[in-house]
């Protein structure tokens, strides 16, 4: 069991006049991934790094599948945790493979085993491990190292990840890309992952649960991104979510999942692409000035789409 | 006599102070580095410490190489011995400087990442720090080296090994016939050896510098 249980969590710095964490109380489910998102200082990296013990909390317990994070040697417990920094941090003498291989080397893993682990984690990340696996992490694209980041970390096979703004140093199209393949990757793992970021967007995209964090790592509301968006707890979070939050809402089901009437081919209607979300089918309507589409046998009328949004409203 | 006759007649001689000279040298600089680098190691978190370290290695080179000399001979006698604790005690301002520097300059966010996958300190140091510093640390060991080069020939004046003597022996005789033949291989010898050590550490370098860091 890896669930992560956060009791009354506090970090005073010293000579801070505030705590930089203050009694911060969270459960994340084993399997779960759980986004902290709030503005720049307001301790979110804090809060993960006392997960894995790189910072001691100064009062307050942190419960890793149920067992104190104190009371477990601090090496250890890292080596059982994947870590992610935006910075990467590769290390630069080693070739990518020996990078992934550190970990797993320290674990006690024999040599053919942890090379044959950094290949298949190259593979998983999408990274041809013939060509890559004998570079350095110099001769690779920041969005390449960042998959090499994530393949290190989960190079032992860690129950629990904490991810600190891993896509933060790469362009709008490298980053969708890589939350998507996250996506995928997290689909088959299911690890518990607490992943930190100050973007709201990509905490709906990625999150199974969303941590809104105010000043001193305080949580203004903890729930799934289409309760967030639907219901916001105050003021605060409500501004964190930003305008068009119907749309965002919409972008997170499925156009599959949206009631529809049996189509009748005669119609003609637009043809929403398989996949597709129910912002995707209100984004057609729109292009094509039509209030109905086809999602796959049936169609989907713009009436449905509010109603849906109106429904899920109360859950 | 002339100067290649010179050189002919004391070939021998001049081989043997030579080979003497380069490995009174070689020897102090792997003590110096074993020490310097250790020093380097344990205070370069601090900059209190590390500062401290770089002040006492410099204060210990403005010690003139005579009266050095002559304080060692009390505690160890003549010969190699004073020669070669002198000879370290000259050489670690620019290995400890150095390492101090390389392991400053190691970026935070590779110290975060192997803390953070549970490298202990003593891993971090071997496998991640000391590997990445190491071309700033060899740089300082150069130095070092090419400077006792010179230094080295005071060590005559404990009858101590090396190139120095033949100097010495021709200052001591200016005037006389080969006095100045004496002071010219000499000096000629020790200039030669600091080039061809130069040499070789251009190769050391790239022998030993992590591949990775040179792509
Ligand atoms: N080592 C430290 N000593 C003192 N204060 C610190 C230290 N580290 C962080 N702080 C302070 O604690 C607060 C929270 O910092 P933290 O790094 O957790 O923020 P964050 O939410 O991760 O911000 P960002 O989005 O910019 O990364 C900040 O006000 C910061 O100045
Ligand atoms: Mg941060």
């Amino acid at each position: 069991m890896s669930d992560i249980k956060l009791v009354d969590v506090t970090k005073q710095y010293e000579g801070q006049p505030q705590p930089a964490v203050d009694a911060v109380s969270l459960d994340i489910a084993a399997g779960e991934l759980v986004v902290f998102v709030g503005p720049s200082g307001c301790g979110k990296t804090t809060t993960m790094k006392m997960i894995n013990r790189l910072i001691e909390p100064t009062s307050g317990q942190i419960l890793l599948g149920g067992a104190d994070v104190m009371s477990i040697e601090p090496n250890e417990l890292r080596r059982h945790i994947g870590y992610v920094i935006q910075q990467i941090g590769l290390f630069p003498h080693m070739t990518i493979s020996e990078n992934i291989q550190l970990v797993p080397g320290l674990l006690g893993w024999n040599r053919d085993r942890s090379r044959r682990r950094a290949d298949e984690l190259l593979d998983l990340v999408g990274l041809d491990p013939a060509a890559y696996r004998d570079r350095y992490p110099r001769q690779l694209s920041g969005g390449q190292q960042q998959r090499v980041g994530v393949a290190r970390a989960l190079a032992a096979d860690p129950p629990v990840m904490l991810m600190d703004e891993p896509f933060g140093a790469t362009d709008p199209i490298t980053r969708e890309r890589l939350q998507k393949e996250f996506l995928r990757l997290q689909a088959e793992l299911r690890k518990t992952i607490v992943f930190v970021t100050h973007d709201f967007d990509e905490a709906v995209k990625l999150g199974d649960r969303i941590a809104v964090l105010k000043e001193r790592s305080r949580v203004a509301q903890y729930d799934t991104p289409a309760r967030i968006l639907a219901a916001p707890a105050d003021d605060y979070v409500a501004s964190f979510a930003g305008s068009a939050t119907a749309i965002k809402r919409l972008a997170l089901i499925p156009a599959v999942r949206l009631p529809g009437e049996p189509l009748d081919e005669r119609d003609g209607l637009p043809v929403l692409e398989r996949g597709g979300s129910a912002r995707d089918a209100l984004d057609l309507m729109v292009r094509r000035g039509t209030s109905r589409v086809a999602v796959g046998d049936r169609t989907v009328d713009f009436a449905m789409i509010c109603a849906l949004l109106e429904d899920e409203h109360g859950r | 006599m002339d100067f290649s006759r010179y050189l002919e007649r004391r070939w021998d001689d001049l081989l043997e102070q030579a080979v003497q000279h380069a490995a009174v040298v070689a020897l102090s600089v792997l003590l110096a580095t074993a020490i310097g680098v250790l020093v380097g190691v344990l205070t370069w978190r601090s900059a209190r410490a590390s500062g401290a370290a770089i002040s006492v290695s410099a204060a210990l080179l403005t010690i003139p190489s005579l009266a050095l000399l002559a304080l060692l001979i009390p505690l160890l006698g003549l010969g190699w011995a004073p020669t070669v604790v002198a000879l370290v005690v000259y050489s670690l301002l620019p290995i400890i400087r150095n390492t101090v520097a390389g392991l400053r300059g190691v970026d935070p966010a590779i110290l975060e990442s192997a803390r953070g996958m549970g490298l202990t300190g003593r891993q971090t140091m071997w496998r991640i720090q000391l590997p990445l510093a190491w071309p700033i640390i060899l740089t300082g060991v150069r130095v070092s080296t090419q400077m006792l080069f010179a230094i080295a020939t005071i060590a005559a004046y404990v009858a101590g090994p090396g190139l120095g003597n033949e100097i010495l022996s021709g200052l001591a005789g200016l005037g006389s016939a080969n006095a100045l033949n004496k002071a010219v291989a000499g000096t000629a010898g020790v200039v030669l050896l600091a080039l061809a050590f130069d040499l070789a550490f251009v190769g050391l370098r790239r022998v030993t510098t992590p591949r990775g860091l040179r792509v």
